[in-house]
């Protein structure tokens, strides 16, 4: 099972984003039908499109890099939110759906977060990232025998 | 068929094969490995990784609005 291992790679990368999907999609089907007044459209853009993309990327990254560094899987996970949330922070700015106010930022016009949150849910996201990429595409990884 | 016809072909034939190698000897002894990994049990997970979760859960339970965020980027 030597053939198309990138393929894999990307599969398995992107199986969680895209579990997230249905989720997302429900969001979607109340605005439609409850005529809700919030764009949820412009919210979902980035994790419908943006994030699954990039995990199966980062995932054919790890893959190809791994011969040369030997980097753990929860460490090289554990790095995407250095490059995903500021391209997500700038996209939500553009879009409408990050607010920066003189508190703190307004996500979605409800989630408030004031300024003194943003270090410890950044360092959050990095543990978050660094567990689901040790264990959960990890496991993928080694299903697919790439790992 | 002549005897160098026979001799001619004999000599395509171990051009065209390559001789039969001695079954080849891994270099370490492979049973301990097989032993060890078919008593391996579930995976431990270390206490680092249940320490981050564990403030992980504290975060979303503390400042629920996290959570949406956290699902922005997943």
């Amino acid at each position: 099972m030597n053939t198309h291992t990138y393929l894999r790679a990307y599969v398995a990368g992107i199986f969680l984003p895209t579990l997230v999907l249905p989720l997302l999609l429900t969001f979607v089907l109340i605005r439609l039908v409850y005529e809700v007044p919030i764009p949820v459209e412009q919210m979902l853009i980035f994790p419908m499109a943006v994030v699954p993309l990039l995990w199966g990327f980062w995932n054919m990254l790890w893959l190809c890099s791994y011969a040369h560094l030997h980097q753990p899987i929860g460490l090289h996970g554990a790095v995407l939110p250095l490059l995903l949330m500021p391209m997500g922070a700038t996209l939500a700015s553009s879009l409408g759906v990050l607010a920066i106010g003189s508190h703190g930022v307004v996500w979605f016009g409800v989630c408030s977060v004031p300024y003194t949150l943003i270090a410890p849910m950044f360092l959050a996201a990095l543990a978050g990232y660094y567990l689901v990429w040790k264990y959960i595409v990890g496991f993928l990884n080694r299903v697919l025998g790439i790992a | 068929m002549s005897t160098h016809d026979e001799e001619r072909v004999k000599e395509l034939l171990r051009q065209a094969l390559k001789p039969v190698e001695a079954a080849p000897e891994p270099s370490r002894d492979l049973w301990p490995a097989v032993l060890q990994r078919l008593g391996a049990g579930p995976v431990q997970v270390p206490w680092f990784d249940w320490a981050l979760l564990a403030g992980l859960v504290g975060l979303g339970a503390f400042f629920p609005a996290s959570i949406p965020v956290f699902l922005y980027y997943l």
